[in-house]
């Protein structure tokens, strides 16, 4: 009986840090911001009364956050098909062996090498609409940042060029491991480049594109800091989305509630999409 | 049509990494370079001007120390707490075990961007805000971490540490000189990866700092003062300069890199 009190103690005690900020930084935020976003709060967060559901009624009909609501789910659309076809034809392009190849598959994941806040630097400089080397070199005149669908062309590209690091080395690493003899017998056989990919090589990566798919729709949802540092929702909101005007409206206008509920539409489109994505992880460790 | 394949990569491959390549080129640029036309794409007269003037008229340094700072504290804390936590649930057994790993585990549910309003009031009353434990507050928990550990842990016979255990090595012994020496590669990996992700951490680092010393470098890099003025030369010295032993890493390390990808997310 004597060691059976500090063997019951010990594992609490190593767990506890991760149990605490679990509590701290994830359960209890989440709580609060259900709570706070049924009732009115104060400037300085504290809340006041409750109110129900009136603030997500509130919401529905408010022309700024439909107009979040819609950026976003369009962002989402735009990007994720124009990142997939992008990565992929990177993944396939460079699929061989060779020095080239080796370089060309460098090339592909430096992206990756570069941080956010300096990308959207890099991006912003270049697309400068005077001065930036983009419009100069292509003879475009395109206003980037004063016109609506230019703003969301970069939005996207500055999308891709943040992802397309990771994203190419798992569908070329997915794609490595298709079993060479199999592509030597279509080779053989004489199956063409679009014949081998369509019947062997797709169905084979099919679960670490799913995966990348999933990742792509729940970053697109949740994408917030390249908005900021690129457009700031401009112009006139045509690129502000959910997570930047939940910022916008809890740090900047002090709308601590309707920046409370913002957030809880955000869990809501995200659950949903991330527990698709545990189906599809399931699935895969079922496949090995 | 197959001989147009390496053309076609290596096309697509130099547009890809155009931005970066320019980045570096421009970064040497005289500041009538960026006005020339035709556009230049290498410096007329290559200068490192752009490099002195980032250091001497921004707080670049103060930027990046805070930078590195905040990433070396909150990787170590971040591995100390996965790796106790990994082994508590790997080797013991305790009342609430299953519940409680899961508890901690579906915190990767809830997304920290989403969260960031709570987080901020909490760290404000916690008075943390302006400091290096604020910075990496939000980031000490990594739940896929302390998942994939216990995944590796589990390999480990339990036979071993019971042994261990009945000589009477401790626990802390056994952590120290066996689990986490057998344990190293994947350790590395996920401390690289944690590293990486704290020092490019921006959202919340804006929202914490507010004194412009305390800054981090993905910060402080947004908010310089040369691009504004149509002043680029410096802004591209100084993200050269944070990318570049990141670029050279990479390059280096390209084959290690491709084969941790393929074994990580394919199981094999």
């Amino acid at each position: 009986m004597k060691s059976a009190y500090p063997k019951q103690i010990k594992p609490y005690l190593l767990i506890a840090p991760a149990l605490l900020l679990a509590v701290l930084f994830s359960y209890r935020p989440f709580i609060l911001t259900l709570i706070n976003s049924l009732h009115t709060v104060s400037l300085a967060g504290k809340r006041l009364s409750f109110i129900g559901l009136e603030n997500y009624t509130r919401l529905f009909v408010n022309p700024s956050f439909l107009a979040s609501l819609s950026n976003t789910l369009r962002f989402t659309l735009f990007f994720v098909p124009t990142n997939v076809v992008i990565c992929l034809a990177a993944a396939l392009l460079s699929n061989r062996p060779g020095r080239l190849a080796t370089l060309n598959q460098i090339f592909f994941f430096l992206p990756m090498a570069v941080g956010l806040s300096s990308s959207m630097m890099i991006i912003k400089m270049m697309f400068n609409p005077s001065i930036g080397i983009i419009n100069q070199l292509l003879g475009f005149d395109i206003q980037w940042f004063n016109n609506r669908h230019a703003a969301m062309t970069l939005l996207v590209i500055a999308g891709v060029g943040l992802d397309i690091g990771l994203d190419f080395l798992l569908l070329s690493a997915a794609l490595r491991n298709v079993p060479s003899d199999l592509l030597e017998v279509a080779k053989i056989e004489g199956a063409s480049g679009v014949q081998t990919f369509r019947y062997l090589q797709a169905p084979l990566i099919g679960s670490t594109l799913l995966f990348v798919v999933v990742t792509n729709i729940k970053d697109a949802m949740l994408i917030s800091s390249p908005v900021m540092i690129l457009t700031e929702g401009g112009p006139f909101r045509s690129t502000q989305t959910l997570v930047y005007q939940m910022y916008l409206e809890g740090f900047k206008s002090g709308n601590y509630a309707i920046g409370s509920a913002i957030a809880t539409v955000v869990f809501l489109l995200t659950f949903t999409v991330l527990l698709l994505l545990l189906r599809l992880e399931r699935r895969r460790v079922y496949y090995q | 049509m197959r001989r147009l394949i390496p053309i076609a990569a290596t096309l697509f491959s130099l547009a890809v990494v155009f931005p970066i390549f320019y980045t570096i080129s421009a970064s040497f640029f005289p500041y009538t370079d960026f006005t020339a036309i035709p556009a230049r794409l290498l410096p007329s007269v290559p200068t490192l001007d752009n490099y002195a003037r980032a250091f001497r008229e921004s707080n670049l340094l103060v930027f990046l120390s805070n930078s590195l700072y905040s990433a070396l504290a909150g990787t170590v804390l971040r591995m100390t707490i996965s790796i106790l936590g990994a082994y508590a649930f790997t080797f013991f057994t305790f009342r609430g075990k299953n519940l409680l790993f899961v508890l901690i585990v579906a915190t990767m549910l809830l997304p920290p961007d989403a969260l960031i309003l709570e987080n901020y009031t909490t760290i404000r009353s916690l008075r943390l805000t302006d400091t290096y434990l604020g910075i990496i507050s939000t980031t000490l928990l990594a739940p896929t971490h302390l998942f994939m550990l216990r995944q590796y842990f589990k390999t480990v016979s339990q036979e071993y540490r019971e042994a261990a255990i009945i000589e009477g090595c401790s626990d802390s012994r056994f952590l120290t000189t066996l689990l986490i020496p057998i344990s190293k590669a994947v350790i590395i990996t996920l401390a690289i990866h944690s590293f990486s992700t704290i020092f490019n951490d921006y959202l919340w680092p804006l929202l914490v700092t507010n004194r412009e010393m305390m800054r981090t470098v993905q910060v402080g890099l947004t908010m310089l003062g040369f691009s504004e003025n149509l002043d680029y030369g410096p802004q591209f010295a100084a993200i050269t300069v944070l990318m570049t032993p990141i670029l050279i890493t990479f390059i280096a390390l390209h084959n290690p890199i491709q084969d941790s990808v393929s074994t990580r997310f394919t199981g094999r």
